[in-house]
């Protein structure tokens, strides 16, 4: 489908979509398991089943989960880092384009290269550590012919000084940098076309705890200046809460709570969302731990359980849940959450 | 200094205070960081390299034997095939700095030597004579030479003046051939087989990993099977057998070609895996994904970052791969299925020594052995550290 064609066709809820900046429906990343030579798939690994989420512009979307539960493969299809299943990830530019990124291909998909871009989670294998700064930062800057020589210096330069490095610093390596440090070059790298939106994939859990919070709070500054828009991928909750406008609380490849960051902490729907915020550590010791440890380890992606994927470890579950797979349902004020019971039950969040 | 810097493992990375301090180190140590800030990939494997003494040593010692290989005719003192029934077997030369009389000359002599049969064992002796003391002089004019094919010279690095005295640093051979003239002049067979023959594994070796790695799944599973197969085929039955097939009426240089191409034939796997297992480990790097996410073309991911990361790994199993071309050379050449008479290798020379009387009589002949050990070691001790300097950024 054209460009032209796509906006036709979304033509009628353009006023729905006027502040929605990426629409995802229906996400799906399976990994095949081959063996032998003949590559014969033996089970396949459902990274990412059936997402759906939107991002509106301007807010920090969080994503949260234990690691394995796909959501930087989410990420990682969002930017088209890796080729979905199927699904769509329809994209506005904001000036009249609208593009479902899943379908883009060659020149199309380097355009969108523009208005997305990525801050990695390891500081040391994001940065090629044979570029210095200005080959680093300036390499998107030179890939679209943006700038070149003296102008290209002066460019990277104001991006350095943009996220709080010094700009003298334009000839030297990454190794003669902290982590800290090294993950404000890679978020001036991706600031460097001036993006839409920015997937930052867990960008401070690599980080010491010290400089955690200056690597966010240069992240919301930038937000503020630059009018951003983020997916912020963690498995840190108090880092999420600190952050983000809404979340998406995934469960091995699935969605299974979105709420916006307030009601989900202090009134979670989903039995798993409660158990992670019962982990999250609490500044004051004098409250008793009430922390809810889940039975077993996270499900095995390429053998779901059936039923709710969640069941084998949710306190709550009843056989009804064991043979039924839940679906996404759309509770009032934009909350959607999977589960069967999720009327019923009254699960406690944070104080 | 920088070694200071770098000793410490990762130090300067935490070391730099953040980017808004400001500094307060003296002086000295802020231009020192700044050198090792702005050191580039090759700077900072020059630094680690450095450390490893014996390397460094060792990497010299290779450099000396190239640049022996490249002015062979100039070092050698006198032309390797010129005979001399008259001094067959003679033992080396002694250089002296004190002479008959005990007065001590600062400049080393030779005296000339007069042979004679022993009566009873009908064996040549060689006796001194101490009546005319022959310096050893620097550029010395003596047999003359074809430079490179290109212009004829009689100029030697050192000698003795007087024609009718021989010098014979390391003895001579069955027919009074200068040893040490016809070691020099294997070294440079010997070395360039090494060079010549990693160039062709080296091509076949990149090109077999990387599409093994850059492909992966069917592709590199197959090739791995071959590479391995190929390394299970006991080598030297294998030369044997492709070596025999030479035709015999083949020029010098035509089989000192078909010879390195035998030896590429197996050199090249090892290579191969090599380049597969930096290929893979590549494609995990973050920063590949961050080039592709910025829009930067596939040609130029592949020159401008993959290439470089291969590069100092390449070079280093490139170094490495040289001793065992050089092994497998003088191995063939031993066994007289490589080089023949008249190509001088160490190979060669040893094969001419392979009988009794040498080791019995004349034990300077297996000299072509010693330089074989000192050449192989030589290259791993210096490939090895090539290899520890090659990625500066292990953490």
């Amino acid at each position: 489908m054209s460009v032209a064609e796509q906006n036709a066709a979304r033509s009628s809820d353009t006023a729905r979509a006027r502040h929605r900046l990426l629409d995802v429906r229906k996400l799906t990343k399976h990994y095949p398991i081959t063996e032998g030579l003949l590559r014969r798939e033996v089970a396949r690994v459902r990274a990412v089943d059936d997402v759906t989420f939107h991002v509106d512009t301007g807010e920090t979307l969080g994503l949260v989960g234990e690691s394995g539960c796909g959501k930087t493969s989410t990420g990682r299809c969002l930017l088209r880092a890796i080729d979905p299943t199927s699904g769509e990830m329809v994209f506005d530019y904001g000036d009249g384009r609208v593009v479902d990124i899943a379908k883009l291909e060659g020149r199309a998909l380097k355009d969108l290269r523009k208005d997305m871009q990525m801050v990695f989670q390891d500081p040391f294998s994001s940065l090629n550590p044979r570029w210095t700064l200005l080959d680093l930062v300036g390499e998107p800057l030179v890939a679209f012919r943006v700038a070149k020589g003296r102008e290209l210096e002066d460019r990277v330069a104001e991006l350095l000084r943009r996220v709080g490095l010094r700009p003298e610093y334009l000839r030297r390596y990454p190794h003669a940098f902290s982590g800290g440090e090294r993950q404000r070059i890679s978020i001036a790298r991706a600031l460097a076309l001036n993006p839409r939106l920015v997937v930052a994939d867990e960008p401070v859990s690599a980080l010491d705890v010290s400089v955690r919070a200056q690597t966010l709070n240069l992240l919301e500054d930038l937000q503020q200046e630059l009018g951003l828009t983020y997916i912020f991928i963690s498995h840190d909750l108090s880092v999420v809460q600190h952050i983000c406008d809404r979340v998406v609380v995934m469960y091995v490849g699935q969605v299974v709570e979105v709420a916006d960051t307030s009601s989900l902490f202090f009134t979670p729907k989903h039995p798993y969302t409660e158990a992670l915020l019962s982990a999250v550590p609490k500044p004051d010791p004098d409250l008793a731990s009430s922390r809810i440890v889940l039975k077993g380890e996270v499900a095995d992606p390429s053998n779901v359980p059936k039923g709710c994927a969640f069941h084998p470890r949710c306190p709550y579950a009843v056989d009804h849940c064991r043979q039924v797979e839940p679906k996404l349902e759309t509770l009032g004020d934009g909350r959607q959450v999977r589960c069967h019971r999720a009327h019923e039950l009254s699960l406690s969040g944070v104080e | 200094m920088l070694r200071r810097i770098l000793g410490r493992g990762q130090p300067v990375a935490a070391g730099v205070p953040a980017a808004t301090a400001e500094p307060t180190q003296p002086l000295e140590t802020e231009t020192e960081k700044h050198d090792y800030a702005v050191a580039s990939e090759w700077e900072l494997m020059w630094y680690k390299f450095k450390r490893h003494r014996l390397a460094l040593i060792c990497g010299v010692v290779v450099l000396l034997l190239y640049v022996v290989a490249a002015f062979v005719e100039f070092i050698a003192p006198y032309n390797p095939e010129a005979q001399n029934p008259a001094a067959a077997y003679q033992a080396p030369t002694r250089v002296h700095f004190v002479d008959a009389e005990g007065n001590f000359h600062l400049q080393p002599f030779v005296y000339g030597t007069t042979s004679q049969r022993n009566p009873d064992t009908f064996e040549l002796e060689f006796v001194e004579d101490t009546s005319v003391i022959h310096p050893l002089q620097l550029f010395v004019r003596g047999d003359s030479y074809r430079m490179w094919g290109l212009f004829d010279a009689n100029l030697h690095l050192f000698g003795v003046e007087d024609p009718n005295v021989r010098l014979y640093l390391l003895g001579a051979d069955r027919q009074g051939r200068d040893m040490f003239s016809r070691i020099v002049h294997g070294t440079r067979i010997s070395m360039s087989i090494g060079l010549v023959g990693v160039v062709m594994s080296f091509v076949i070796g990149i090109v077999v990993g990387g599409i093994s790695g850059y492909f992966g799944g069917t592709v590199d599973l197959v090739v791995q099977r071959i590479i391995e197969f190929i390394r299970s085929m006991p080598t030297i039955p294998l030369w044997l057998g492709l070596a025999a097939a030479l035709p015999a009426d083949w020029s010098i240089l035509q089989i000192y070609f078909a010879i390195t191409v035998i030896l590429s034939l197996i050199g090249w796997t090892g290579l191969a895996q090599v380049v597969r297992g930096r290929a893979l480990a590549l494609r995990e790097e973050d920063f590949i994904m961050a080039a592709r996410l910025s829009g930067t073309s596939r040609t130029r991911i592949i020159v401008r970052h993959m290439v470089p990361s291969f590069m100092s790994h390449i070079i280093a199993a490139l170094t490495l791969a040289v001793p065992e071309m050089i092994i497998a050379e003088t191995a063939l050449s031993f066994l007289g299925l490589g080089l023949r008479y008249p190509a001088i290798s160490w190979g060669v020379l040893l094969q001419e020594a392979q009988n009794l009387r040498s080791i019995a009589l004349a034990p300077w002949l297996l000299a072509p052995g010693a330089m074989v050990v000192i050449a192989v070691l030589a290259l791993n001790f210096f490939g090895d550290g090539l290899r520890d300097a090659a990625d500066p950024y292990k953490r």
